[in-house]
C-alpha cells in the first residue's frame, strides 16, 4: 500500500510544483510591468474599453515614450462590461491599473471611496495643464468637494444623422439648425413609405442618444439638482409624448436592443436616427453609412429650446499607483496641447482642450462632423448620480409599455419617476 | 429486412443526420465566411449578404500584426494542458473513492461536491481572484489554472462511470492480494477511459471558453489567452466582426486538435455492435 | 446511494484500510473544493446579510433586510418562473434530441467521424458568431425566421420583444447549444454497453425501438441521470443567451429575466452585491431541492451494475 501511496503522492508533488515554476517563469516576465527592471524602466498600465481608438493612443504612446526615456506605457483594452467587471476586481483588491479612464456613470463610487489620487497638487505645479482650458462641464463631472480626480480626456454630443438619398427621394430638404420639432415630425411623415420597407426616423428607447435630448430642450429634467426623478415633470412628459409618438404613429420602428439600433440605419430601413460623436469611426467604416448618410444639429423644440446631451471621458490615476509622477506626465501629456492636439488629428475623439476640436473636424471628410462642436454651446451634461446605472435601468424597465402601447406615456413617465425615486432614496 | 427498405432506412437516417449537422454547422460556417467580409457585408441585412464579395485575407493579416498568437496559443494551450490534467487526476481518484469505497462522511463530502455545481459560477470570480492577488501570482499560467484545479463536475462525472462498473471487479482483485491503490490504477481506471475523455474535452472546452477569468486575472498582453484577447478586439461602440471573426477562427484550432486526437480513442473502443438499430 | 455507509460503524483492520484510501483519494479534490469554491460560498451567504458598501468596504449588517426585500420584489418571483419555464422548455426535448443522434452516431455508418466533429463544432464556435447568428435569424425586420414566415403568407413574430415569445426563442437558442454536449457525454456512455446484450436480443428478433427502451436506455441511465442533473443546474443557471439577447430595455425582460441575470446585474452592474448574493441564495435552495429530489428518484430509474 505504501509504495502506491508514495508513488501518488511524487506525482501530485510534481505536476504541482511544475506547474508553479512554470507559473513563476512566466510571472518575471509579467512583474517587469509593474516594478522597477534593472535598467530602471517603468511600465505602466493604461486601461481603457474602446478598441477602436487603441491604434490611436499607441501612436501618443510612442511619441510620449520617446520623450520620456525609462516610461512604457502598456494598454490594455477591455470591453465596456468587462472594463467594470476588472477595475471592480482591481479596486477590491488594491490592484488597479496605473491610469485608466473615467466615465460620469462611475466617478462617484470610484472617487468617493478614495480609489483615485487626487490631482489638485501636480495641476497646480503643472505648466502645462489648467483647468480653464476644458469646457467647464467636462470638469465639473469629474470634481468633488474642489477636488480634481480626472484630467479630461474627450467630449461627445448627440447628432442627428440622416439619409441624404432618402431625403432627396422624397423631396425633403435636409436638416440645419433652422429645424424645430415640427420640421422633424413632418419630414419623419414624409419619408415614411406605407410598405414598411422605409421608416422616416428611428426612435428607440435609449437615453442618451434619444429621448434624453428632447427632455432638455423642452425644459424638463431627469434628475433634479436635489437628486429627485423629473419624469414626472410636466415639460418632461410632454417631450416623451413627442418622441414616442413617432413609434406610435408607425412613423419609427419599434426597437429597443442596443445592438439593433445601428443596424437600421445601416440597413436602409430609416431615414434619420440620434447617434453621439463616438459612433463615427464605426460609421465611417460602414460603406452604406459612409455613402448615403451625413449628420446635422439636433433640432430645437418649437420654443427654441436646444441641447444635446454632453458627457466626456478623463484619464485617472489608481490613488496606490507605484509611480505616482511617472503615471502623472502621462496624464499630463494626454491632456497637455501636444498630447491633445494628436489625439484630435488621429481623429480619436474630440479632444477637450480649447482649440483642438478643429483638428478632428478635419481628421473626417465623410461626414459633417462640426455640428458636434456647435452643440457644445447648449451642451446638457449627461443627467448623474452615484447610481446612475441602477435608476437609468429602473425607468427602461417602465417605460417600454409606452412603446409598446401597453400604457399610456404619461402613466409610463409617473411610473418611472416612481421607481426611480424609490431607487434614489436607496442611494442615501 | 430486404435490400430496398435497408437502403431507404440509410437514406433516411442520412437525410436526418445532415439536416442536423446543417443546423448545428451554421454559425460556424457563418464565422468563416464573415472572417472573410468588409466590414459593411458583415453587418448587412438589407440585402442579406451569405457569402463575402471577395476573400479579404487582409482580416487575417491584420489580426496576426496586431496579436501575439504565438503567446496566445502557448498561454492557452498550457492553461488547457493543467487544467485536463488536474481534472483528471483529482477527479478519477475521487470519484473512485465516491463510488467504490465506504468510509466515514463520505456521502456528506459528495454532496459538497454536488453543492458546489449549483452555486453560480460567477460568485467565485472575486474571492478568487482576491487569492491569486494575494499569493502575488497575477498574469501566471498559474493565475489561468488555479480555479480548474479540482472538478467538481469531473469528479461527479467520472463516479458514474466507476459506478456502473460490475462489483465482481474489485472483488476478484482483493482476493489476489491487491490494494485499493492498484485496483484503481490496474482494474478501474482502464475501464472508465471514454469517461475520462469526455471529461478531458469538457475541460479543456470549458477552459478554452472561460472568459472573465483570463480578463481579471491576467490583463498583461503577455500573459492573455485567445479568449480573453478575442474579447479585447470587441470596440465598446462598434464591432470589426470580419477581424474578430478571423481571429475566431485562428483561435479555434488547439481545441479542434485536442477534440480530434481525444475523439479517435472514442472510437476504438466502440462496441461492434453497430449496424442496427 | 448506492453503498450505504453501514459497514463504517465498526473499524476492523480491513475497514479502516478502507477508509484510510478513501480519505486519501478524496483529500485533494476536498482541499481544493474547500479553499476555491465552500469559503467563497460561505462569504456569499454572509455578505447576503450586508448592505454592501463599495468595492468590499463599510458593509453595513442589515440581517435579512436583503431576504424581505427579495420577496417583496415581484421581479425576482418573474425570474423564479422565468428560470423553472426555461428549464421545463429545454431539458425534456434536447434530451431527447440527443439520444436520438448520439444513437444513430454509435451505429456504424459512413462518415460517422465527419458527424461526430460537427455535431462538436457549435461548442468551439466563438460566442460573438453564434450570438451574430441568432440575432440574425431572430432579426425583427430582416431575419431568417421573419422571412420564412412572410414567404408563406404569415404574420411575422417579434421573437426578442414579444413577451409572449421571447422566452421560447431562447430555449431555442439553449437546445440547439447543449445539444453537442449530451452527444459526447451519451457516446461516451454508449461505449460501456457490452455488445453482446444487443446481440442477444437480436437472435430474440427485438425490435430497434424496443432496443432502444429495453436495453439502451436502462444501460445508458447512469449517463443520462448525470446528463439530467448537470443540465438542469445549468439550465437553472442560465444567463449568457438571455443576456446577449434581452436588453434590460425590451418589453420581455421580465418574462425573459433569470434569477442569476438578475444577481449579475444587481452584483456587477448595480454594484449591489449584498441583494445579489441574497439571489444568489434562493437559486441555490430551488437548484438544491431539485437536485436531492432527483437523487432520491435515481434510485427507481437509474440502473447500476
Amino acid at each position: 500500500m505504501n509504495k502506491t501511496f508514495l508513488k501518488f503522492g511524487v506525482v501530485i508533488f510534481v505536476s504541482l510544483f511544475f506547474i508553479v515554476a512554470c507559473g513563476n517563469e512566466n510571472d518575471e516576465g509579467g512583474e517587469e510591468t509593474g516594478e522597477y527592471a534593472v535598467n530602471g524602466e517603468v511600465t505602466l498600465d493604461f486601461a481603457i474599453w474602446d478598441s477602436n481608438q487603441e491604434p490611436g493612443l499607441r501612436q501618443i504612446a510612442d511619441a510620449f515614450e520617446e520623450e520620456n526615456d525609462g516610461i512604457r506605457i502598456n494598454i490594455t483594452v477591455n470591453g465596456w462590461a468587462d472594463y467594470w467587471t476588472m477595475l471592480e476586481a482591481g479596486a477590491t483588491g488594491e490592484s488597479l491599473p496605473d491610469v485608466f479612464w473615467m466615465h460620469s456613470n462611475e466617478i462617484h463610487r470610484y472617487a468617493s471611496n478614495d480609489m483615485l489620487m487626487v490631482l489638485n497638487d501636480q495641476v497646480d505645479a503643472s505648466d502645462q495643464i489648467d483647468m480653464a482650458n476644458y469646457p467647464e462641464g467636462l470638469v465639473e463631472i469629474y470634481t468633488l468637494d474642489d477636488h480634481y480626480y480626472t484630467i479630461p480626456k474627450d467630449y461627445d454630443t448627440i447628432g442627428l444623422w440622416y439619409n441624404k438619398t432618402m431625403f432627396d427621394e422624397a423631396g425633403v430638404d435636409y436638416p440645419d439648425e433652422s429645424w424645430t420639432w415640427d420640421d422633424l415630425y413632418d419630414a419623419a411623415v414624409a419619408l415614411t413609405k406605407d410598405d414598411g420597407e422605409q421608416y422616416g426616423i428611428l426612435t428607440p428607447l435609449h437615453s442618451q442618444e434619444g429621448y434624453y435630448n428632447f427632455v432638455y430642450q423642452n425644459g424638463g429634467t431627469i434628475i433634479t439638482d436635489d437628486k429627485v426623478s423629473g419624469y414626472d415633470d410636466p415639460n418632461t412628459i410632454e417631450a416623451l409624448e413627442f418622441y414616442i409618438n413617432f413609434v406610435r404613429e408607425g412613423l419609427s420602428p419599434q426597437i429597443f436592443g442596443d445592438a439593433e439600433r445601428a443596424t437600421v440605419l445601416e440597413n436602409g430601413l430609416a431615414a434619420m436616427g440620434f447617434f453621439g460623436s463616438w459612433n463615427l469611426a464605426g460609421f465611417s467604416e460602414n460603406e452604406y453609412m459612409a455613402e448615403h448618410f451625413d449628420v446635422a444639429v439636433l433640432p430645437a423644440s418649437n420654443d427654441g429650446g436646444r441641447a444635446s446631451i454632453f458627457n466626456g471621458l478623463g484619464n485617472a490615476i489608481a490613488y496606490n499607483t507605484d509611480h505616482p509622477e511617472e503615471a502623472w506626465r502621462w496624464v499630463e501629456y494626454l491632456g497637455s496641447e501636444e498630447g491633445q492636439r494628436m489625439q484630435a488629428e488621429l481623429g480619436i475623439a474630440i479632444s477637450a482642450y480649447e482649440g483642438t476640436a478643429d483638428a478632428w473636424v478635419d481628421s473626417n471628410d465623410l461626414f459633417d462632423i462640426e455640428v458636434f462642436i456647435d452643440m457644445v454651446e447648449y451642451g446638457q451634461i449627461r443627467p448623474y448620480s452615484n447610481t446612475t446605472g441602477v435608476w437609468e435601468d429602473r425607468a427602461y424597465e417602465e417605460l417600454n409599455g409606452a412603446f409598446t402601447g401597453d400604457k399610456t406615456v404619461e402613466e409610463a413617465a409617473n411610473d418611472a419617476a416612481r421607481v426611480m425615486n424609490e431607487s434614489l432614496e436607496r442611494e442615501d | 429486412m430486404d435490400k430496398k427498405s435497408k437502403s431507404i432506412n440509410k437514406i433516411l437516417l442520412h437525410s436526418f443526420l445532415i439536416l442536423g449537422s446543417v443546423i448545428m454547422i451554421f454559425p460556424f460556417v457563418w464565422m468563416l465566411l464573415t472572417s472573410f467580409k468588409s466590414v459593411t457585408e458583415s453587418t448587412s441585412m438589407n440585402p442579406f449578404v451569405f457569402f463575402p464579395s471577395e476573400w479579404r485575407f487582409e482580416n487575417y493579416v491584420e489580426v496576426i500584426r496586431q496579436n501575439n498568437f504565438f503567446v496566445l496559443y502557448y498561454n492557452t494551450l498550457a492553461m488547457m494542458f493543467f487544467r485536463v490534467l488536474f481534472a483528471i487526476m483529482f477527479s478519477a481518484m475521487a470519484a473512485f473513492a465516491f463510488a467504490r469505497l465506504k468510509f466515514p462522511g463520505r456521502d456528506f463530502c459528495f454532496g459538497l461536491v454536488l453543492f458546489q455545481m449549483m452555486v453560480p459560477p460567477q460568485i467565485f470570480i472575486i474571492p478568487q481572484y482576491l487569492m491569486i492577488d494575494a499569493m502575488n501570482m497575477r498574469n501566471t499560467i498559474f493565475a489561468l489554472v488555479f480555479p480548474g484545479l479540482v472538478s467538481a463536475f469531473g469528479t461527479f462525472l467520472l463516479r458514474q462511470f466507476f459506478m456502473g462498473l460490475p462489483k465482481e471487479l474489485e472483488e476478484a482483485a482483493i482476493i489476489d492480494g491487491a490494494n485499493y491503490g492498484q485496483i484503481f490504477l490496474r482494474v478501474m481506471l482502464p475501464l472508465v477511459k471514454s469517461g475520462m475523455i469526455a471529461l478531458g474535452i469538457f475541460t479543456a472546452l470549458f477552459s478554452f471558453k472561460d472568459l472573465m477569468w483570463p480578463i481579471i486575472v491576467n490583463p498583461n498582453e503577455n500573459a492573455a489567452v485567445l479568449s480573453s484577447a478575442l474579447a479585447r478586439m470587441q470596440g465598446a461602440y462598434s464591432v470589426h466582426y470580419p477581424q474578430l471573426m478571423a481571429g475566431a477562427v485562428l483561435a479555434i484550432w488547439p481545441m479542434l486538435l485536442v477534440y480530434l486526437l481525444f475523439q479517435r480513442n472514442f472510437i476504438e473502443g466502440i462496441s461492434t455492435s453497430g449496424g442496427k438499430l | 446511494m448506492l453503498h450505504s455507509s453501514k459497514a463504517a460503524r465498526k473499524p476492523n483492520k480491513k475497514n479502516l484500510n478502507e477508509w484510510m484510501w478513501g480519505w486519501f483519494f478524496i483529500a485533494p479534490t476536498m482541499i481544493g473544493l474547500l479553499i476555491l469554491n465552500i469559503i467563497p460560498i460561505f462569504q456569499t451567504l454572509y455578505l447576503s446579510l450586508f448592505q454592501s458598501g463599495d468595492f468590499g468596504r463599510g458593509d453595513i449588517f442589515v440581517g435579512f433586510d436583503n431576504y424581505i426585500r427579495m420577496f417583496n420584489d415581484p421581479q425576482v418571483w418573474h425570474a423564479v418562473r422565468n428560470t423553472l419555464v426555461y428549464t421545463l422548455l429545454v431539458i425534456p426535448i434536447s434530451i431527447a434530441i440527443s439520444l436520438v443522434i448520439a444513437v444513430l452516431l454509435n451505429e456504424k455508418i459512413r462518415g460517422r467521424t465527419i458527424y461526430r466533429t460537427i455535431f462538436f463544432l457549435p461548442m468551439v464556435a466563438a460566442p460573438a458568431a453564434v450570438t451574430m447568428v441568432w440575432r440574425w435569424m431572430y432579426n425583427n425586420q430582416f431575419g431568417f425566421f421573419n422571412y420564412l414566415l412572410r414567404s408563406v403568407g404569415l404574420e411575422s413574430v417579434d421573437w426578442i420583444n414579444s413577451p409572449n415569445v421571447a422566452l421560447i426563442s431562447i430555449a431555442i437558442i439553449g437546445i440547439w447549444s447543449i445539444i453537442g454536449y449530451n452527444v459526447v457525454l451519451m457516446l461516451a456512455g454508449l461505449q460501456e454497453i457490452p455488445k453482446d446484450y444487443y446481440e442477444a436480443s437480436m437472435i430474440d428478433g427485438a425490435s430497434s425501438i424496443y432496443q432502444l427502451f429495453k436495453i439502451t436506455i436502462p444501460l445508458l441511465s447512469p449517463t443520462l441521470f448525470f446528463i439530467t442533473v448537470t443540465t438542469i443546474i445549468q439550465s437553472m443557471q442560465v444567463f449568457d443567451f438571455i443576456y446577449m439577447m434581452v436588453d434590460v430595455t425590451s418589453p420581455a425582460y421580465n418574462s425573459t429575466v433569470s434569477l442569476v441575470y438578475l444577481f449579475y446585474n444587481n452584483s456587477f452592474r448595480y454594484s449591489n452585491r449584498g441583494y445579489g448574493s441574497a439571489i444568489v441564495m434562493l437559486l441555490l435552495v430551488i437548484i438544491m431541492i431539485i437536485t436531492v429530489f432527483q437523487m432520491k428518484a435515481q434510485k427507481k430509474w437509474v440502473n447500476y451494475k
